[in-house]
């Protein structure tokens, strides 16, 4: 009986891990291997490269395209807890694709680029529509607004706590909730699926 | 096994969050089609979605996801109101991007086309729809302020409100009140209405803690209108403010009342329903304080003193106020608690002592007030000058009277008693309520005074004198005055007390201590001028003496002396 439970239980975990990680970048809508823009034909490139990489952001993995140095608008709310701060980090990454200032070609120390993100991808640089980025999320905040959960505590739904998993540097950044690697395979490159607003549901004790 | 303990423990725990934990998941703000109301999306899952997203937001904050309804809302007004409600700003607006009825529920900035929804897809015509006339709401959008709570004064210093009250921006918002995302107290509200904790947070009401309409446990008989037809509540204490106010689509727009008609809200419960006694039944009698005549008349801002003749059952009662605490002559009791009144100077106060004062709004120095119903040698119907403690003779109303020999009185009133003009002046018949509501006499007299010539003497058709003044004693006693004078005519001659007596008084500025003592002010109607002296008066000599000048019903006194 024992026994059989633990395989189960096994089996489950199994298939969640499976579920979690089974998801490539190939052919996701990260996968510029075959866009008119980008002639080397490999997928990594846009965004890495294994040498001379650009390390003006902290903590940048191996970077290798333009960095954005555009200065954003920042969210604001009335009922905001969090102390805002311009991007940083792997945010400031996202935004060099995201926010339009940038070509999107320009990488591998292009600068000439001229295909420019356009359609509901771009963000731009007023962030005040959009959800707030780059500040610290810990269990100071989520006390002082009431409405967040504890994210040292709380779990994430991906295996470990919400700081675990989701925070970098105890900072909440685009990557929170995307995941660029398309390691779920949710759409819109969600770290989780939102039904139910399981995502939001995650952080937002509502 | 121990792991199977703690296994079932932490299993427990995490349902004992889950059921305890309040979240917008099990709320009919849930439209999802998880949701547990009926109203609901028929297939979108995302909770949040129907406010917010994280992208590409409206302007509007925090993240929002639905159009502005735009339009120009009806504001709230009222004579009272220090508070300057504008139009809806902040997150007001977007409650009201659902909850004005304009804009379907599931019209979303971040979808091309509207989220799909069942047969309701739309709040308006529904309780919950405000519509954009907002003149029937509690205000909101207005800066709650220390200047705002010290004008109005019945409102406390922001500075002190708790968490479950917040403002926004330093203004009064719907999320005050509510909190979208959390349903423990139903409605949304962020804190119980029951005992109005949730309205008292805010409003300080001058009396209202000892007020019956906060203390009182009395319930529903189930007859009639529900009083309490928006609020779960059982009792009068727990409905508390919601008695008679209703914060959102309320009948009545200007303070917010469950009804248009003032006294509707009064009479809903004081009809034997709720109340003990029947108000109602008394102002269904042919002489009452006609609340039903006027309803647009009264104003609460009105001065202590009416001018424009109206009368509305808050005219003499402070709901806010009135308990049902004794008191003794002259003291105002619970009943007219916390009300504006005149004083015996003519000078007015607010809240009366005594509860002449409540009479004399009306019946003393305004100009449009009721005529004397008997014309008189002394005309006077400012009742109080009437009662003027310096006039020759008065019934003691405003503090004991002239007269400190009145073998009459029926123990325990004594020379020195001091009585209310409810007691002559309230609702007749057994177990009416205190006070002139109704009568089925004129005056709204409490018992019968016949005031005609030729009225064969009875204790009824006396009865209102004769409560207080023995019958007998008035016509039987063995001195001369009382057969000679009061048996003679009253008994044998059928005149009415009415003829010889002015009951309230006659003032100093009209009457002498001679002619006037013993509430003498002849009715001109019976009594004329003796033609051979040409004289119509009382002249009093002292100790049950006195003589008269007068015709009447062709008997002419020139003087007649007793």
């Amino acid at each position: 009986m024992k026994s059989l439970t633990v395989a189960l239980v096994s089996v489950l975990l199994l298939g969640m891990v499976a579920l979690s990680y089974g998801q490539t970048i190939v052919g996701s809508e990260h996968d510029f291997s075959n866009k008119n823009w980008n002639n080397t034909g490999e997928i990594c490139v846009v965004c890495h490269t294994p040498h001379h990489a650009d390390v003006t952001v902290t903590d940048a993995p191996l970077w290798n395209h333009q960095v954005t140095t555009a200065t954003y608008t920042l969210y604001s709310s009335p009922t905001l807890d969090a102390t805002m701060g311009q991007p940083d980090g792997s945010s400031k990454l996202c935004l060099s694709c995201h926010d339009g200032t940038v070509a999107i070609d320009n990488f591998g120390g292009q600068t000439n680029g001229n295909v420019f993100i356009g359609g509901n991808k771009l963000i731009g640089t007023d962030l005040s529509d959009d959800h707030p980025v780059s500040f610290v999320y810990d269990a100071t905040l989520a006390s002082n607004d009431g409405g967040l959960f504890d994210p040292t505590t709380t779990p994430s739904g991906l295996g470990g706590t919400i700081d675990q998993d989701m925070l970098f540097n105890s900072k909440l950044q685009c990557a929170s909730c995307h995941d660029v690697h398309n390691g779920s395979g949710v759409a819109k490159l969600l770290v989780k699926s939102n039904a139910q607003s399981a995502l939001c549901l995650t952080c937002h004790s509502k | 096994m121990n792991t199977k303990i703690v296994a079932t423990a932490v299993i427990l725990l995490i349902l004992m969050n889950v059921l305890t934990a309040q979240s917008i998941v099990n709320t009919v703000h849930n439209l999802s089609v998880s949701g547990p109301g009926t109203i609901k999306a028929t297939s979108e899952s995302q909770i949040c979605i129907f406010c917010h997203t994280p992208h590409s937001t409206s302007p509007h904050k925090p993240l929002w996801n639905r159009p502005d309804p735009g339009g120009t809302y009806t504001l709230y007004t009222s004579s009272t109101t220090d508070a300057l409600p504008g139009q809806p700003t902040g997150s007001a607006i977007l409650c009201l991007s659902c909850h004005d009825g304009t804009i379907a529920l599931g019209n979303v900035l971040n979808r091309s086309t509207p989220i799909g929804f069942g047969t309701i897809s739309i709040l308006t015509g529904r309780s919950s729809d405000l519509t954009q006339d907002l003149s029937n709401d509690h205000p909101i959008s207005f800066v709650y302020d220390a200047t705002l709570a010290t004008t109005d004064g019945e409102l406390v210093d922001p500075a002190v409100l708790t968490n479950q009250v917040q403002l926004e921006n330093g203004q009064l918002q719907c999320i005050s009140c509510h909190d979208a995302h959390n349903n423990i107290y139903g409605d949304f509200l962020t804190a119980p209405t029951s005992y109005s904790q949730l309205c008292m947070f805010c409003h300080t009401k001058n009396y209202w803690n000892n007020s019956s309409h906060k203390n009182s446990v009395a319930t529903w008989n189930g007859s009639g209108n529900d009083p309490w037809f928006h609020t779960d509540y059982n009792n009068v204490a727990e409905n508390g403010c919601e008695n008679c106010h209703n914060p959102h689509n309320a009948d009545g727009n200007e303070r917010l009342l469950n009804y248009q008609l003032q006294e509707d809200n009064c009479l809903n419960c004081h009809n034997q329903n709720v109340a003990s006694t029947n108000i109602l039944a008394d102002l269904s009698k042919p002489y009452i304080h006609d609340v039903f005549a006027y309803n647009t008349e009264h104003d609460p801002q009105e001065g202590a003193l009416v001018l424009t003749r109206h009368v509305e059952c808050v005219d003499c009662h402070n709901p806010h106020a009135a308990n049902n605490q004794s008191a003794t002559p002259p003291v105002a009791n619970g009943y007219v608690q916390g009300i504006k009144g005149i004083d015996s100077n003519g000078n007015p106060v607010d809240p009366i002592q005594y509860s002449y004062e409540l009479c004399y709004r009306c019946h003393a120095d305004t100009p449009d007030k009721p005529a004397s119903p008997t014309p008189r040698v002394l005309e006077q119907n400012n009742v109080r000058l009437e009662f003027d403690l310096s006039n020759p003779s008065y019934h003691p109303i405003e503090g004991p009277g002239k007269n400190n020999n009145v073998p009459s009185l029926i123990p325990p009133l004594t020379e020195s008693s001091v009585i209310y003009c409810t007691d002559c002046h309230a609702s007749s018949g057994t177990g009416a309520a205190m006070g002139p509501h109704g009568s089925i006499y004129p005056q709204i007299l409490k018992y019968r005074y016949e005031k005609t010539f030729g009225t064969q003497e009875s204790y009824q058709a006396y009865r209102l004198c004769y409560e207080c003044h023995n019958r007998n004693e008035i016509i039987n006693s063995g001195s001369n005055f009382g057969k000679k004078v009061h048996k003679k005519h009253v008994v044998s001659e059928d005149v009415p007390c009415n003829a010889c007596h002015d009951p309230h008084g006659i003032s100093i500025s009209q009457g002498n201590s001679t002619n006037n003592s013993h509430l003498i002010n002849f009715d001109i109607s019976l009594v004329s001028p003796d033609p051979n002296t040409g004289k119509l008066e009382f002249q009093d000599q002292g100790n049950f003496k006195g003589r008269c000048y007068l015709e009447c019903h062709g008997e002419k006194h020139s003087p007649k002396s007793y």
